[in-house]
């Protein structure tokens, strides 16, 4: 990005518009933004949540023998999804210990797959008997991965375009900060420490300036995932025929359409055999997915998919088998440039190809990105508290900046964390449960909005950010209680998930201390400086 | 183990590009340092910047070497940042 141009301002109308865009599009995004990018930044741990959440598992297995599950998950999709169209199954890896499927109903056999009401049935099944798996009815990482760009409570669809209009602002944001911001070399290692906005806005430059290239890179490409929903104009016009479309499928998913059954019943061949010829190519390739359609009928098709690990790309590559004799179809390995583009993209957004050290790497500049959101919310108040006519009664607008800023960003750790504690509490046998833990998150995030409309804002800034830090230490303590997992057990036997997460929980719990220290230090300024330690989260994470 | 080893280098790299600026100069010596020696050390911190995206791309391959070349980088960054923002604290207590 040209920044080089910063030693002569070239004209300042220029680059006053551009501080009022960046300034107004960062507001009005930035509270989603912000909730966007912490629970996808969690997200990078999807397994790994999930796999806390259901600690009635054992913990995944470094090379679980996928031929055999493979097999035994298909013996039991054949009994409880008879009559389905298709079936789906995502295959364990070492990060995930399940076999995780769904099935279209066989009442909604004909229609046709779409993003929206969707006929599925879902299940998990444990890789050792094949059978559905009792453990606790839970989304586990998958809400927090699904809320971060679809939101909940809102049709998915709505969702998307919603999240799809905060990053086409965050875009609109990244852009203009960097033309706003005049010196990004020569003041790039400058902190100003207790000059007020100054400080704010050398933090926040930091943020935005260190993790620039991610921050580009996850915009854009989020973008780029959703863009057959946002911009889907072109496919329309150059794809009329149900064959073009069935070909544009193909260049970007796995998943295979179900054809017409030949109504002659055959069983399905051995999927074991797939599975070794699949990883006979691929190596060990992990996260392999296996899709049947008219499982049971003579016109049996498989596809046995690559996952996204170890390739910089999520582009389909799969063999197509006949489902009824096992032979051997075809071979998809590669797609067309557009394809194979937009795949690459994908893959960077996901990181679902980093191994660990890459992983923190990922979650760790994410978190930075929060922090750059949260920094830029709160030095909008900063900002305009210094030019405020009264600073004991400011105007409505700031008013509701100022509590929105407190509920989205201390808020929203009291929310997530929330989620965590009704995993452990709520009754295991209940019905609905999952429902109700994602009832649970929404609940304290409106009672922080509430409870930030109520106290004075310094005040609200301080207890529920200590709110936060008592609930997230607190956290690895009910989990020793609640479960046969606790930290010590956990460090014992070198259990990395259960270990790392609860000690990553105390991380957290500190850095939210941190916060509260320092929004109760200073008492004239301290509404705005609340977050200001959060400047530290890149690095205060282990 | 290797991705540390490359975290190491880009955080002494940025050291060194640090070091390598007059604000900073001013701040931990209380002057400028000559040019030759800023030259070195700006031309140092560079090199070093290159070696690490040579190692990760020798070991991960372009593509997932190039992503973890920019997360290394970003983060090492960072933590020289925050390293500046200590001793700074550190010399000059408010």
């Amino acid at each position: 990005m040209s920044t080089a141009k910063g030693m002569r301002p070239p004209s300042r109308g220029v680059r006053q518009k551009m501080t009022g865009l960046h300034t107004w599009t960062g507001l009005l995004a930035g509270w989603l933004l912000y909730a966007m990018f912490l629970t996808g930044t969690v997200s990078y741990f999807k397994e790994e949540i999930s796999q806390w959440m259901r600690p009635e598992l054992r913990p995944a297995q470094i090379a679980p023998d996928l031929p055999a599950i493979a097999q035994r998950t298909a013996d039991t999709l054949a009994l409880i999804a008879a009559g389905s169209p298709g079936w789906s199954m995502l295959l364990p890896t070492s990060r995930n210990p399940v076999v995780s499927a769904f099935w279209r109903d066989r009442d909604h056999a004909d229609q046709p797959r779409r993003h929206g009401g969707r006929p599925f049935q879902t299940a998990l099944f444990d890789p050792d008997t094949g059978k559905t798996l009792s453990a606790r009815d839970t989304l586990g990482g998958e809400f927090f991965y699904r809320f971060h760009f679809q939101f909940y409570g809102l049709p998915v669809l709505w969702g998307r375009w919603l999240a799809g209009l905060c990053a086409m602002f965050m875009l609109v944001a990244i852009i203009s900060g960097v033309i706003v911001h005049k010196k990004i070399f020569i003041d790039f290692f400058t902190f100003r420490w207790g000059k007020g906005q100054r400080s704010w806005l050398d933090a926040h430059n930091a943020l935005s300036v260190f993790g620039l290239p991610f921050h580009f890179m996850i915009t854009y490409s989020g973008l780029i995932l959703l863009m057959a929903l946002y911009m889907p104009w072109g496919a329309r016009t150059g794809l009329r025929t149900p064959m073009q479309q069935a070909a544009l499928d193909t260049q970007l998913s796995a998943y295979i359409r179900p054809g017409q059954p030949a109504h002659v019943a055959a069983p399905l061949a051995p999927m074991d055999a797939m599975v070794r010829l699949a990883r006979q190519r691929w190596g060990s390739a992990e996260g392999l997915r296996i899709t049947v359609t008219r499982p049971g009928d003579a016109a049996a098709r498989v596809a046995v998919a690559r996952g996204d690990t170890r390739r910089v790309s999520t582009s389909p590559q799969y063999l197509l088998f006949d489902g009824a004799t096992g032979e051997l179809l075809q071979v998809h390995d590669h797609v067309g440039a557009a394809a194979e583009t937009r795949g690459v993209m994908a893959a960077l957004h996901l990181g679902r190809f980093s191994d660990m050290p890459l992983r923190w790497l990922y979650f760790l500049i994410s978190l930075g990105g929060t922090a750059m959101v949260g920094t830029g919310l709160v030095m909008w108040t900063v900002k305009r508290r210094a030019s405020l006519p009264d600073p004991h009664l400011p105007h409505f607008g700031f008013r509701l900046v100022e509590r929105l800023n407190i509920s989205s960003i201390a808020g929203l750790s009291i929310a997530m964390t929330s989620y965590l504690w009704s995993n452990r509490l709520l009754p295991a046998a209940m019905a609905q449960r999952a429902d109700a833990e994602d009832k649970v998150f929404f609940a304290a995030w409106g009672l922080s909005l509430l409870y930030a409309i109520c106290r004075p804002a310094r005040r609200a800034w301080i207890e529920l950010l200590w709110t936060a830090s008592a609930l997230l230490a607190l956290l690895p303590l009910l989990n020793a209680i609640t479960t046969n997992r606790p930290l010590w057990h956990s460090l014992i036997i070198g259990d990395r998930v259960f270990a790392g997460f609860d000690l990553s929980l105390w991380a957290f719990a500190a850095l939210h201390a941190m916060l509260a220290a320092r929004a109760g230090r200073h008492p004239l300024r301290a509404a705005s400086r609340a977050a200001a330690p959060a400047r530290s989260s890149p690095v205060g994470q282990p | 183990m290797s991705t540390l080893l490359v975290m190491l280098l880009c955080v002494m790299a940025f050291a060194g590009l640090a070091l390598a600026t007059s604000r900073q100069q001013r701040e931990l010596f209380g002057r400028a340092l000559s040019p030759a020696a800023t030259c070195g050390l700006r031309a140092s911190g560079w090199l070093g910047l290159l070696i690490a995206l040579g190692l990760l791309v020798a070991g991960r391959g372009w593509a997932a070497g190039l992503v973890c070349y920019s997360g290394c980088t970003s983060l090492a960054a960072a933590l020289v940042y925050l390293g500046l923002i200590i001793q700074a604290r550190r010399t000059t207590p408010h």
